[in-house]
């Protein structure tokens, strides 16, 4: 038995509020309930702005999908602004836009960029390569549609969190070996790229913490049904099973130290300095697995959102 | 033999800091035939310790240690706040100088300065160099250090579970292995171990060595250099003991919590993430940041960066966080 590296204390303390979900449940047949008890916990776009001073316009990117897209602006900006393109998390089958609207909705005001955020399609009902690919399309439009959103197409940062740094990630390959958009920026929190969960941490937090080994089985087995952990994964879906990792855009790699994805996201960040590429990682001392949302007032969460605006600052320019 | 491998790219607003660290500290290369002159050249071009403290309301007093056995008394300076504390952390400062330079002064300004931030009392150990005092004579000084400001804790309003251990380069990894040396001998328990860009393996085998061949500032071959001083021909060898090398240590279990930090283009990079990931192996506490583009000492000698300025405050977010336990 492994021993897992413990919680923080403000997180542990967070984590003992939370209502325990059976692994077990994230079947095929219980995930319509599971989504829509998590939508229902996300608020709606003008809730969460309030009075503050953002503007937010909705989206169709066209296509047979008709995948729907948010932006928010910051109110009154003149000047094209560096963008940040977010893809959500939810393991690749759970979760909407919507639960990250207040993570962007603060990103926008305090760095005046556009936040570009996706509605790709979901897993099982949509098995890989869909989500990728929707999420590729939308950050094609984004590019494509960059003057009219007010958004500069050379300033662009793909960012997500658990299956939507993934995701991001998985986009950020796409774009280089499709020659697509050249991106700015890959900003990668606690992402979710190994389908094998063969690393120590994955065993670590078997049954532990918010995104336990089991529920990121699960996940992956709705991406790729019977392919997940064989040699048939495409690095497209588990970005860890890329082989080449020159000419990447910068990274910023984010992860908890008490999580499952501590190690597969410390690789990733170590494979691309091997290239010779730019990454920066942080591993926060016991962070779990989406930290800054269960325990917003923790230090660790104030100290780990500053040191991602101190990223995007350094890599969108002011 | 295959060519060295392509280096991480600098952060552009790094670049004039890392020419101005590399004329200051490193006019000529460390190799084994300029230890001695390097050492008298850092010991012209580092600030003196009134220097360091001047303007801050910080006391500097001398002190001896018993050393370790058989070995001379180390000299320490005790850097506390002018008023009196009770309870405060405590840290104990190893300076850098790849373990064959720089004295307890070098690093004193940074130690007054969290003196200050912290209400904390620090103590800067005088250590024994290579290669006239090969490994692990460094780390049982440091050691010696540590036992003694445990025991004279109260004598300076310290806490004594509040000691933290900290250092850069060098002091880095000699910090590492006195938090190994207090855990194997059952001596003083630590808040925590700050690894500022620490030197822990003397194989010099990872990527990040070969990457940094020829550039930037305490490149491979200073590195190798530094090692043989303070190996020789047991460098590289399977006798090489944890306390000279932390990366040998066999097991990471039990140890205090841990703050590494590093630059992603330096040397250094691949066996500082290499500890972390030992540590957390074993089910330890362990915080670690790899910023991109920093060069080995980026953020103390280019305080004015974006990137340093993160660094900074990453450190002192963790401080906080082991100080307030």
């Amino acid at each position: 038995m492994l021993q897992p590296v413990p919680f923080d204390p403000a997180v542990a303390a967070a984590l003992s509020t939370l209502p325990e979900t059976e692994p077990t449940a994230y079947t095929a047949a219980k995930l319509p309930e599971l989504r829509a008890a998590m939508a229902a916990q996300f608020a709606p776009v003008p809730a969460v702005i309030g009075d503050r001073p953002v503007d937010h316009t909705e989206h169709i990117v066209p296509g047979p999908a008709k995948l729907a897209v948010t932006v928010f602006s910051p109110r009154g900006s003149r000047e094209p602004a560096g963008c940040l393109y977010n893809i959500h998390g939810g393991g690749m089958m759970l979760g909407n836009r919507d639960m990250d609207t207040p993570r962007l909705v603060a990103l926008v005001l305090e760095l005046g960029v556009v936040a570009v955020n996706i509605e790709y399609r979901l897993a099982p009902e949509h098995p890989d390569p869909v989500p990728v690919e929707d999420c590729y399309a939308g950050l094609l439009w984004t590019v494509e549609n960059g003057a009219r959103l007010g958004l500069d197409p050379d300033r662009v940062v793909v960012m997500g969190g658990s299956a939507g740094g993934g995701l991001a990630a998985g986009v950020a390959l796409l774009a280089r070996d499709r020659g697509g958009p050249r991106l700015a920026g890959q900003l990668l929190l606690c992402p979710m790229i190994d389908d094998t969960d063969t690393s120590v941490a994955s065993r670590q937090y078997a049954g532990l913490g918010p995104w336990p080994r089991e529920v990121n089985r699960a996940g992956w087995a709705q991406l790729l049904g019977e392919r997940a952990g064989t040699d048939a994964v495409s690095q497209y879906a588990a970005p860890s099973r890329a082989t080449e990792f020159g000419g990447l855009p910068p990274a910023f790699i984010e992860v908890g130290s008490a999580e499952g994805f501590r190690d597969e996201d410390v690789e990733y960040a170590s494979r691309i300095w091997a290239a010779g590429g730019r990454a920066e990682l942080h591993v926060w001392s016991g962070g779990c697995h989406g930290f800054d949302l269960y325990a917003p007032d923790a230090e660790l969460t104030r100290i780990a959102l500053t040191a991602r605006a101190s990223w995007l600052q350094r890599v969108l320019g002011s | 033999m295959s060519a060295p491998p392509r280096p991480v790219p600098y952060d552009p607003q790094l670049l004039a800091g890392l020419a101005a660290f590399r004329e200051l500290v490193e006019p000529f290369p460390l190799r084994a035939d300029t230890i001695l002159a390097s050492r008298a050249h850092f010991a012209k071009v580092m600030p003196s310790l009134d220097a360091a403290i001047e303007g801050l309301p910080v006391r500097a007093e001398q002190h001896r240690a018993p050393g370790p056995p058989g070995a001379p008394e180390v000299a320490l300076t005790v850097l506390r706040p002018r008023d009196p504390v009770h309870g405060a952390p405590g840290i104990l400062g190893i300076h850098g100088g790849g373990l064959v330079l720089g004295d307890r002064f070098f690093g004193a300004g940074e130690l007054a300065a969290r003196v200050v931030q912290f209400g904390a009392v620090a103590v800067s150990v005088e250590y024994r160099l290579a290669p006239e005092h090969p490994a692990p004579a460094a780390a049982e000084d440091c050691y010696a250090a540590l036992v003694w400001f445990a025991r004279h804790a109260a004598e300076f309003g310290v806490a004594p579970e509040r000691i933290l251990v900290s250092g850069a380069s060098a002091g880095g990894g000699l910090a590492a292995a006195v938090v190994l040396m207090a855990r194997d001998r059952g001596g003083p328990a630590l808040a925590g171990q700050l690894l500022d860009c620490p030197m822990l393996d003397d194989r010099n085998e990872t990527v990040s060595s070969r990457q940094f061949a020829g550039i930037g500032v305490w490149d491979r071959y200073a590195n190798a250099a530094a090692w043989t001083a303070a190996l020789g021909a047991r460098r590289g060898t399977e006798s090489v003991p944890a306390y000279a090398a932390p990366a040998r240590a066999a097991e990471l279990a039990g140890l205090p919590p841990a703050f590494l930090t590093v630059g992603s283009a330096e040397v250094f990079r691949d066996e500082t993430v290499r500890y972390a990931s030992r540590i957390w192996a074993a089910g330890g506490r362990a915080e670690l940041h790899v910023w991109s583009g920093g060069y080995h000492e980026f953020a103390g000698t280019t305080p004015e960066a974006e990137v340093s300025r993160s660094a900074v405050a990453a450190r002192d977010s963790w401080l906080h966080r082991v100080f307030a336990r």
